[in-house]
């Protein structure tokens, strides 16, 4: 237990990455969706959902890159089990998740109260997906987080184990996989039903779906850590 | 007594090449142990493979009485300094931090004293130190980590001569001072011949050599002089090999040098 949590703090010691960088580049996109409203015929249209919200994610995903290409080998040379390792780092990507989505959950309500920013920008606000009461908006932000971060923790994985061809494979395997389900369901002539599933997916009932999918990355990426050496 | 590190038939292969054949050592406490052998020799796999960053292909590996694998209470008893170690972006201080929260018996004072002893920028980025102070780093881990099995790989890439000697000096009083299972790979075997008390030699994989240092500096020697001299002395020793000068007509006799074995020499593997 220890293990794990020096392993948390171990990649906390790059505060500035984890904690500061995130919302830099929120801002940034935050910013940037303003002017792009403002001062581009973007704005013209009557749909005021910007996509810079997905900007925190992609930093995410890239921190669970980082968390294991880079910080692994020093990781193991301090005495840390690969468990341990990967057990401390998965905690770190739920807590930043859990707290994170806080934020964003925060976030939305003020957007909410101040009608967009006070230019109808719904950059927190995003249809479908956060809409729905807070907790809900808590719980599919938070665990879309962990969900990217525990993705990006294994290709950091594989490419610590294969390099940049294990990498391309990997991404070209899980491309051929999407592909081949795509084919299977115009053989079973399932879109109208996979169509439905999704229609009537609750907000709720999409948070069941990325815990679904966060726990099979965690479980992938562990079955990559076990062999791995630096 | 259980020895510390207890290796038995371990074995590594890799698709192209047998790393490590069958090695059968057993390490015992509070001792300083030279791994020995030329580059690729299997050095630096058997080291990983104690540390548990390695895995064996057969064999079996106990250290403190336990597989270190996947065994955390084991692992923070063990340090491993490479030479070749990536750190990820860290200053130099966080990387001394990350490794005081690691080692239960992480001695601060030393920690800090090795870094003003080697004149280690504490909050210069790791990658941009230099080689020599990267090995530098390694090293103040190494010492102020206070584990139980230290290892050293060639801990001193880059390290010049009075670096080195620091390094040998303050690892000979911190182990005077806290006895534990040293192991120290290593090129330079003049420099550091008098610190060590056992020798491991390994080539090509196998273990060729294995007995204390005292033994084996006593298996053979060097013998200069006169040809003649040289000869009568050595008489029927085994020897190594011979050099002989034979200088120009009309000067003194021909010299030469043998290197001869004798008396008890240590346990050789065939």
């Amino acid at each position: 237990m220890t293990a794990s949590i020096n392993a948390a703090r171990y990649h906390l010691a790059q505060r500035f990455n984890y904690l500061v960088l995130p919302w830099m580049v929120l801002l940034f996109a935050f910013l940037a969706d303003i002017v792009i409203l403002e001062l581009t015929p973007a704005g013209n249209d009557p749909n005021r959902w910007v996509g810079g919200l997905a900007s925190i994610y992609c930093v995410i995903f890239i921190c669970g890159v980082v968390s294991v290409a880079r910080s692994l080998p020093f990781g193991l040379a301090l005495g840390l089990s690969r468990r341990s390792y990967y057990s401390g780092t998965a905690l770190l990507a739920v807590a930043l998740g859990a707290s994170y989505g806080l934020v964003i959950t925060a976030l939305q309500a003020i957007e909410r109260a101040t009608h967009g920013w006070g230019i109808d920008m719904a950059f927190f606000r995003v249809p479908y997906i956060l809409e729905g009461p807070w907790y809900i908006t808590w719980l599919t932000s938070a665990v879309a987080m962990m969900l990217l971060f525990a993705y990006g923790m294994w290709f950091g994985l594989v490419f610590r184990r294969w390099g940049l061809a294990g990498v391309i494979a990997f991404a070209a395997a899980q491309v051929t996989l999407v592909i081949v389900g795509a084919v299977v369901a115009t053989w079973a002539d399932a879109w109208a039903s996979i169509g439905h599933f999704f229609h009537t997916l609750s907000a709720s009932g999409l948070s069941g779906v990325l815990v679904v999918l966060l726990l099979a990355l965690l479980v992938g990426g562990f079955a990559t850590m076990r062999r791995v050496t630096v | 007594m259980t020895a510390t590190i207890s290796v038995a038939g371990l074995t590594r292969r890799y698709r192209d090449h047998l790393a490590l054949d069958d090695i059968t050592v057993d390490l015992e406490d509070a001792s300083i142990t030279g791994l020995l052998g030329r580059n690729g020799a299997g050095k630096s796999t058997l080291m990983r493979i104690l540390a548990a960053q390695e895995f064996p292909s057969a064999g079996r590996v106990r250290v403190l009485g336990e597989n270190p694998m996947e065994n955390d209470a084991i692992l923070r008893r063990i340090v491993l300094v490479r030479e070749d170690q990536l750190f990820p972006d860290f200053r130099v201080y966080q990387a001394l931090r990350a490794a005081s929260w690691c080692y239960p018996a992480w001695d601060d004072g030393l920690a800090r004293s090795l870094v003003a002893d080697f004149d280690l920028p504490a909050n210069r980025l790791i990658k941009k130190l230099s080689r020599g102070m990267r090995s530098a780093l390694g090293i103040v881990i190494g010492l102020a980590a206070q584990a139980d099995v230290t290892l050293f790989d060639e801990p001193y890439a880059g390290l010049d001569a009075v670096a080195r000697q620091i390094f040998y000096d303050r690892l000979l009083a911190d182990y005077a001072a806290h006895p534990r299972t040293v192991v120290l790979s290593t090129h330079l075997i003049d420099e550091v011949a008098d610190l060590l008390e056992r020798v491991v030699m390994i080539d090509r994989g196998r273990v060729v050599l294995d007995g204390p240092a005292d033994d084996v500096r006593g298996s053979a020697t060097t013998v200069s002089g006169p040809a003649v001299v040289v000869e009568q002395f050595v008489g029927a020793r085994q020897t190594w090999g011979r050099r002989r000068l034979d200088p120009g007509p009309g000067a003194p006799a021909p010299l030469g040098t043998v290197v001869a074995a004798g008396g008890h020499g240590a346990r050789r593997q065939p």
